[in-house]
């Protein structure tokens, strides 16, 4: 139904269900699972949206709170290596090169109300409040302002399940998934309440662990678990439910839903193997280590390798511009990459193809810090998970998890000016044209 | 690994290059590094004496300061170029020649610079006193892809020392030495984090 109201305040209130599918979504709400979000989507406005390159929520989520590209906001995934030593750093929220769509909000008087959004930690000051999400290891850290940590630690907020402990005890992830749940949606009810807000934002993250652990318990009606998993979701369709409510109850300006958005930051697919990228690429003769056991890229003998990888897709050439111990001269770097992205494209698993894609640096990132970027990021098939791991010299290996990130199947719902396909750095300047009115 | 770079300041008169490019060395030098900057101004009472505001003129001098800031990059050391440098053709031409090369661009406001205008030289432009005036009667071209912008007009001058290093820093033309990075034990943590749930 349709309707308009009086003349208030434009206000925008998003819903991130991390890592869940568009396929996913679809079938959940047609098969009655999600009866709430079914009738959200029944307008239309349902799209399938691309991930960031690669498609991880630390990165995915930065281009969503930014509206920029990977270049542009400099998070290129959950580390990166350093051009010295090439032992690992993992970029916090500072790192974040250019303001994000709340800072640009705050500039414009709008507040801001952010709960659980990965890639926000440690947490800094933004017009409103932040709770941050994965990473985020403490909550004395993970909460701007501060004068919001008595509440939450006394609600018993929850960041994150403990995904140790999910790999031992299947069932013991459904309790924990649903005790975080829980103190989500009371942070939610709380910050609703307490914060003058113009722009609201909840990202729930247990979907995405369920997935990396009991992917078939989602995806298959056989699955033992497969009713706890659809419990699960029918609690997180009530959560959306109960915000639509509220975000329409008598204050919204304009067309229902209009201002109501509903996404996803990476997509999900059944896990067949992992791909070892630093396995294939010591196999094929382009990387050796210094030890017989490597912790890391770290471990790699620099005058010997002439690429590496980095979770999940990420391959850099060891340039001599660019690493200390770099071994490729500038002149050498284009045709050697062009060689790897070819013999990858042709990698095959029991006579099957394994990659999809192979994007070179200049493809796949458009900014000033284009040169911080790997020089080829490599999206594979479904079912092989591509891995930047250092242990192990098999290239296909079994694997714990059951799911894994899938890049150009992520949803996003809005009934704002969107692309058909779109990607996730465009709803930012949507939301940003919508609030402006 | 080369430690030496440039960090190529580019912006109208006033717009407050030679002001961020001693904030900038004064850093640099304290982290340890040995810094020369080539200021616009003093670069043509001797490098470049003689040259005149003409495109040919202006780009001979940018050429000149981009050589010896290739000289300098080259033997390990930081050369800041503190000059208007307007064309971006000529910029480009020298980020391709001395490649470890930081373009910042100082974007500030015509009515915010005529405000400032400490020698009055806004005011002798707009009256046709000063000829060739950059902004005024001569063009500026923005760079569209410089590493780090700073607005003097908004932003503190601490803020905009504050993103330049940090940019430097993420570049890993310098060492980081700040807090932004985690705690060994914070570092574990998340490694773990990571680990648990297969992405490390």
């Amino acid at each position: 139904m349709l309707f308009f109201r009086g003349r208030k305040k434009r206000r925008v209130c998003v819903v991130g269900l991390d890592g869940v599918p568009f396929g996913l979504l679809k079938r959940l709400a047609e098969e009655s699972v999600m009866p709430r979000t079914a009738a959200i989507i029944r307008e239309g406005g349902l799209r399938q949206m691309r991930a960031s390159l690669p498609p991880v929520s630390s990165v995915s989520w930065s281009c969503f709170m930014t509206g920029a590209n990977p270049a542009e906001h400099g998070i290129f995934g959950f580390t990166d290596v350093s051009r010295d030593s090439y032992q690992l750093r993992f970029p916090t929220f500072a790192d974040v090169a250019v303001p994000t769509f709340w800072d640009t909000l705050g500039e414009r008087g709008r507040r801001c109300a952010v709960i659980n959004q990965p890639a926000t930690y440690p947490a800094r000051e933004i017009p409103g409040a932040l709770v941050s999400g994965f990473v985020a290891l403490q909550l004395q850290k993970s909460v701007w302002p501060k004068t919001h940590l008595p509440a939450l630690e006394r609600m018993g907020y929850r960041i994150d399940v403990d995904s140790r402990k999910a790999r031992e005890d299947a069932d013991g992830l459904f309790d924990d998934l649903e005790a975080t749940l829980k103190t989500r949606r009371m942070a939610a009810g709380y910050m609703w309440k307490q914060e003058s807000w113009d722009y609201f934002q909840v990202v729930v993250t247990g979907t995405d662990r369920l997935h990396h652990f009991l992917w078939n318990a989602v995806d298959r009606p056989d699955d033992p678990r497969h009713q706890r998993a659809m419990d699960y979701y029918r609690r997180i369709d009530d959560f959306i439910g109960g915000l639509w409510d509220a975000f329409h109850k008598g204050r919204s300006a304009d067309r229902e839903g209009e201002g109501f958005m509903l996404l996803s930051d990476h997509g999900f697919g059944a896990l067949r193997r992992d791909l070892r990228l630093n396995a294939w690429l010591h196999d094929n003769g382009y990387l050796e280590y210094v030890k017989d056991d490597p912790a890391s890229v770290a471990d790699i003998d620099p005058d010997r390798t002439r690429a590496f990888a980095l979770d999940p897709g990420r391959i850099h050439i060891n340039a001599r511009e660019r690493f200390a111990g770099g071994c490729v001269d500038a002149a050498e770097a284009p045709a050697l990459r062009e060689e790897i992205a070819a013999k990858l494209r042709a990698l095959k698993f029991e006579g099957e193809d394994t990659v999809a894609h192979v994007f070179t640096r200049e493809e796949a990132f458009h900014g000033p810090k284009q040169g911080l970027a790997a020089d080829l990021v490599v999206i594979s098939r479904a079912g092989f998970d591509l891995k930047g791991t250092t242990k192990g010299r098999e290239i296909f290996a079994e694997s714990h998890f059951q799911g894994m990130h899938t890049w150009d199947d992520a949803f996003l719902w809005t009934l704002l000016p969107a692309p058909e396909s779109p990607d996730i750095s465009e709803p930012a300047a949507a939301i940003l044209e919508w609030l402006a009115k | 690994m080369p430690k030496g770079f440039t960090l190529w300041f580019t912006g109208l008169s006033g717009s407050g290059k030679s002001t961020l490019a001693e904030r900038v060395r004064d850093v640099l030098l304290e982290r340890g590094m040995k810094v020369e900057v080539l200021d616009g101004d003093e670069v043509r009472t001797n490098l470049s004496k003689g040259l005149g505001f003409s495109k040919e003129d202006r780009d001979t001098n940018i050429r000149r300061i981009g050589w010896v800031c290739h000289l300098l990059t080259r033997n390990d050391v930081v050369a800041i170029s503190a000059a208007i440098s307007p064309y971006k053709a000529i910029r480009d031409e020298n980020r391709k020649l001395i490649g470890r090369f930081v373009e910042v661009y100082c974007e500030c406001d015509l009515d915010t610079l005529k405000g400032r205008d400490p020698k009055g030289l806004y005011e002798k432009a707009f009256n046709g006193e000063i000829k060739n005036f950059t902004g005024v009667s001569d063009p500026y071209e923005s760079p569209e892809k410089a590493e780090v912008v700073v607005n003097t007009a908004s932003e503190d001058i601490d803020a905009s020392v504050s993103k330049i290093i940090a940019t430097l820093e993420q570049l890993s033309y310098i060492p980081a030495t700040d807090g932004r990075g985690y705690s060994e034990d914070e570092e574990e943590s998340i490694k773990q984090r990571l680990k648990d749930l297969g992405y490390i």
